[in-house]
C-alpha cells in the first residue's frame, strides 16, 4: 500500500490513521464530461418515469402476471439496497462492535447507502400500480402486520427519509458552519450539542430498522414458495439476506473508496482499509457458512453439484465470495490495493448474485412465460443508478465526505454556483475557534 | 477490549439483568401464547361457514358456459383479441377473464381433459398473508376478497400465489387486481351461489359447503376406484387446504395444478417472523442490545473526542 507519511499530529489512540478525517474535493472540474453524460442518462431515466406517472405500466415494461416484479424492484430495489448497507454494515461494527478506526469512512458509507435506498425509493415508487393508495401507510389500524411488504414498505422509506437524513445532517450543518455568517454559527452552536445528544439514540433506530428490513427482504421470497429454486428457497433467506447485506455494505464500501482515492489521487490509509478488509472476510465466511449449514440441512446439498444451469450458478455464486473471503486472510493480499480492490468488486458481485438470483433467475413460475426487461425498463433503471452517481460526485466536491488527511483541508468548501471561483478562505481561521464550539 | 471484559457498575449490571430476563420472558411467553390461537397454523381448519366449488374433469364437456355467466356477473369484457373481435377467447386468466376453461391434450395419446380455472380460495391464502394493507382479504364463507381502496399495486400477491391467480391490469391508468372473489358482492351476499356453479349444464362444478362437498368428492372415488388420479381430491390439503375441489382423471400436474405441499404457505412464511415481531418484541430487544453497547462505546467516543479536540484543534465530524 502506497506509504503515507506518517502523521506529525499527536491525535491520542482512536483518530490516528491517514484517513482523519472528512475533507471534501476542491480541486479540479466538478462538471467533468463523464458526469455530464450521467447527468443525460438520469434525465432520461427521470422524464421516462414522469410519463410512466400518467400511462400504465403495460407499455413500460416487459412484466407480466406471472413475473409481477421487474428489475426495478429485483435489481433496483432488493439488489442495490444491499450495496446501500453499508451505513448498516460499518455503522454496527463502529459503534456496537467499536471498531473505532472505521468512523472516518462512515461518512462516505453514508451518501452511497443513502443514495442507494433514495433511488431505491424513487423507483419503486414508480413500480407500484396505486400510489395514491400509500397514505395507507400512517393509519397503524389498516396494516396488515404479518405481511413483509408492509415491513419493507414502511421501513425503507422511514430509515432513508428520517435515520440516513439524520446521519448525512452533519455535513450539511458543517458546510453552513464554515461557509455561513455569524447567525448561522450562532444558530449551529445551539444546534450541535442538541444533536450529539440525540445521536446515539437515534443510531439504535438506524441499525434496528434495516436491520428489520433488510431481512425482510429474504422473507418476502418465502410466500412465493416452489416457484423459487430449492438451492434458494429456504427458511434461512432472511438471514441470509441479511448477512449478504452486511457483506455488500464492506465490500461497496471498501470498493467505492478505493476507486474514489483513485480518481481524486488520494493516499490510502493502510489501517482502515485493513480492518475493513478483516471484516469483509468474516462476514464471507460467515455468509457461507450458513449458506452450507442450510443446504446440509434440507438435504438440497446434491442439487449444488448436479452441474446443470442452476447449479452453476449457484457454484459461480458461491466462489465469488468464497474467493475474496480466502484470499483476504493472507496479509499480502490485504494489504495490495490491487487485490484488495479485485476482491472487494468480486464479493460485491457474489453478494449481489445472491440478492438477485431468486427474485429472478431461480424465480420459475409454471406458467410458460418469460421476463426479460425491456427498454424503458431499462433505461429507467440505468437512469436511477445514474441519478446516484451524479449526486455521489456533487456530494463529495461540495461536503466534507472523503477520508483525507486533515491536514490538506483549510475547512474552505467550494463554493455553490455556475461561475468557477477559487475556494474561498476559511471563514474563520481554523485555531481560533475553541474547538467545542465548531459544528456537529 | 469488548464489551464482554468491561468492568460493570452496579447500575449496569442491574440493566443487564433486566435485558436478560426480558430477553428469556419474550422467547417464552409467544410461544405458550401461540400453542393456542396460531394465526397460520401449519395446516388450517376450514371454517364453519366455508363454501366451496367441486370440479370434475370428468363431467366437464367444455362447453364454456361457464365464462359468460362469470364475464356477465362481475361485468368483465370478453377478451376478444385472439379472435379477432368476435367472441371471447382468452389464453388463460388475465385482466380480462376470472374464470377459464383450459383444455390438456396429450400430444401421443389420446388423453384429455378440461380444466377450470380460478381462485382456489385457499383456507390460509398467501395473497392476504403477503398483502401489505389488507386489501385482499378473506371474509364470509371463506371468499378472498379484493378491495381497491388499500391497494398500492406492489403485486406481491401475484408473487405470492402458488397458482398465479391474481392478475394485475397492465394496461390501465388506475390498475386494479383481478381475481375470482367467488361472486362474493355479486352473489353470495343474496344467497345466491356463484355464477359458474349456476351456469354449468353437466354438473362438472357444483357449489355447496366444503365439507359436504368433501364428503361427496370422496363418495365418488369410492364408488368409482381408480377412475380418478390418485384417488384423492386435490384442494382437500394442497397448501394447507383450498375451497375449490378438484377431481380428475388426468394428473392434475398435467392439467395445470401445481404439485404443493400440505402445508400452507402463510406458515412456512410467518412461522418464525410472527414470533420475532409479536408485540414488536424482537425489535424493542434488538434496540436494548444495541443501545447498552453504543451507550458505552458513544460515551468512550465522547471521552476521548473532547480530548483529541483539546489537544489538536481538529473538529471530531459525525
Amino acid at each position: 500500500m502506497t506509504p503515507t507519511p506518517a502523521n506529525p499530529d499527536e491525535r491520542g489512540t482512536t483518530l490516528i490513521n491517514h484517513w482523519q478525517s472528512g475533507v471534501p474535493v476542491t480541486k479540479g472540474r466538478v462538471l467533468t464530461p463523464f458526469l455530464a453524460f450521467l447527468i443525460v442518462l438520469a434525465a432520461i431515466g427521470l422524464v421516462l418515469a414522469g410519463i410512466r406517472l400518467v400511462s400504465p405500466l403495460g407499455p413500460f415494461s416487459a412484466m407480466n402476471s406471472a413475473y409481477a416484479w421487474g428489475i426495478w424492484k429485483t435489481f433496483n430495489v432488493m439488489t442495490l439496497t444491499a450495496l446501500g448497507s453499508g451505513p448498516l454494515a460499518l455503522g454496527m461494527a463502529a459503534w456496537v462492535f467499536n471498531r473505532q478506526k472505521l468512523h472516518v469512512v462512515m461518512r462516505t458509507a453514508l451518501v452511497s447507502g443513502f443514495l442507494f435506498y433514495s433511488t431505491g425509493l424513487i423507483a419503486l415508487g414508480f413500480d407500484v400500480g396505486r400510489p395514491w393508495n400509500f397514505y395507507n401507510a400512517v393509519m397503524p389500524w389498516r396494516w396488515n402486520s404479518e405481511s413483509a411488504m408492509l415491513e419493507i414498505s414502511i421501513c425503507m422509506p422511514l430509515y432513508c427519509a428520517v435515520f440516513l437524513s439524520f446521519e448525512i445532517l452533519p455535513l450539511f450543518l458543517e458546510r453552513l458552519y464554515y461557509t455561513g455568517n455569524e447567525k448561522a454559527r450562532a444558530f449551529l452552536r445551539h444546534v450541535s450539542p442538541r444533536i450529539r445528544k440525540v445521536y446515539p439514540f437515534v443510531i439504535i433506530g438506524a441499525y434496528v430498522i434495516p436491520l428489520m428490513h433488510q431481512s425482510s427482504l429474504g422473507g418476502l421470497l418465502l410466500l412465493a414458495g416452489d416457484k423459487i429454486n430449492p438451492l434458494w428457497q429456504s427458511p434461512a433467506m432472511p438471514w441470509l439476506y441479511l448477512v449478504a447485506a452486511a457483506l455488500c455494505g464492506f465490500a461497496f464500501t471498501i470498493f467505492l473508496l478505493l476507486i474514489v482515492c483513485l480518481r481524486y489521487a488520494r493516499p490510502l490509509d493502510d489501517s482502515v482499509l485493513t480492518e475493513l478488509a478483516n471484516l469483509l472476510s468474516g462476514v464471507c465466511f460467515l455468509f457461507l457458512a450458513i449458506r452450507a449449514i442450510d443446504l446440509i440441512w434440507r438435504g438440497q446439498l446434491h442439487r449444488a453439484f448436479a452441474f446443470n444451469e442452476m447449479s452453476l450458478l449457484f457454484l459461480l455464486e458461491t466462489s465469488l465470495i468464497l474467493v475474496p473471503a480466502v484470499v483476504l486472510q493472507f496479509r499480502r493480499f490485504r494489504e495490495t490495493p490491487r487485490a484488495l480492490l479485485n476482491m472487494s468488486a468480486l464479493a460485491c458481485v457474489g453478494g449481489m448474485l445472491y440478492r438477485f438470483i431468486p427474485t429472478s433467475i431461480a424465480y420459475t413460475p409454471m406458467r410458460s412465460t418469460s421476463y426479460f426487461p425491456s427498454v424503458p425498463e431499462l433505461v429507467m433503471a440505468v437512469g436511477y443508478i445514474s441519478l446516484g452517481i451524479v449526486a455521489f460526485v456533487f456530494a463529495i466536491n461540495y461536503f466534507a465526505v472523503l477520508p483525507g488527511d486533515a491536514s490538506t483541508w483549510d475547512h474552505s468548501f467550494r463554493p455553490f454556483g455556475w461561475k468557477r471561483r477559487a475556494p474561498a478562505p476559511a471563514a474563520i481561521p481554523l485555531l481560533t475557534v475553541p474547538a467545542l464550539e465548531r459544528g456537529a | 477490549m469488548n464489551i464482554l471484559n468491561m468492568p460493570l457498575s452496579r447500575r449496569q449490571a442491574f440493566k443487564a439483568m433486566l435485558g436478560l430476563g426480558g430477553t428469556v420472558a419474550s422467547a417464552m411467553l409467544p410461544t405458550t401464547a401461540l400453542a393456542s390461537t396460531e394465526e397460520h397454523p401449519a395446516h388450517p381448519i376450514a371454517p364453519a361457514d366455508a363454501v366451496a366449488m367441486l370440479y370434475d374433469s370428468t363431467l366437464c364437456t367444455g362447453c364454456k358456459a361457464c365464462m359468460p355467466a362469470c364475464n356477465e356477473a362481475n361485468g368483465l369484457p370478453a377478451d376478444t383479441l385472439l379472435s379477432g373481435g368476435i367472441w371471447d377467447m382468452p389464453t388463460g386468466l388475465n385482466a380480462q377473464t376470472k374464470n377459464i376453461i383450459e383444455l390438456y391434450q396429450d400430444p401421443n395419446s389420446d388423453e384429455f381433459s378440461y380444466v377450470k380455472k380460478q381462485c382456489m380460495h385457499c383456507l390460509d391464502p398467501a395473497c392476504v398473508t403477503g398483502c401489505p394493507f389488507g386489501s385482499l382479504k378473506k371474509v364470509d364463507f371463506g371468499a378472498v376478497t379484493w378491495n381497491g381502496s388499500l391497494c398500492i399495486g406492489c403485486r406481491y400477491c401475484e408473487v405470492a400465489c402458488p397458482f398465479e391467480v391474481p392478475q394485475f391490469e397492465w394496461e390501465a391508468r388506475n390498475p386494479k387486481i383481478v381475481k375470482c372473489e367467488f361472486c362474493y358482492d355479486q352473489r353470495l351476499k343474496e344467497n345466491l351461489e356463484p355464477a359458474c356453479t349456476a351456469a354449468c349444464p353437466t354438473g362438472a362444478v357444483i357449489f355447496g359447503k366444503r365439507d359436504a362437498l368433501l364428503d361427496q368428492a370422496k363418495g365418488r372415488i369410492a364408488a368409482a376406484p381408480d377412475k380418478y388420479y390418485e384417488n384423492r381430491v386435490y384442494g382437500e390439503h394442497e397448501a394447507g387446504g383450498t375451497q375449490v375441489l378438484y377431481l380428475s382423471s388426468v394428473s392434475f400436474q398435467k392439467i395445470g395444478l401445481p404439485k404443493l405441499g400440505s402445508t400452507s404457505l402463510g406458515h412456512y412464511a410467518t412461522k418464525v417472523t410472527s414470533v420475532i415481531y409479536k408485540w414488536l418484541g424482537g425489535p424493542i430487544m434488538m434496540a436494548g442490545v444495541l443501545g447498552f453497547a453504543i451507550r458505552r462505546n458513544w460515551n468512550r467516543h465522547e471521552l476521548e473526542r473532547l480530548d483529541h479536540e483539546k489537544k489538536t484543534g481538529f473538529p471530531d465530524q459525525l
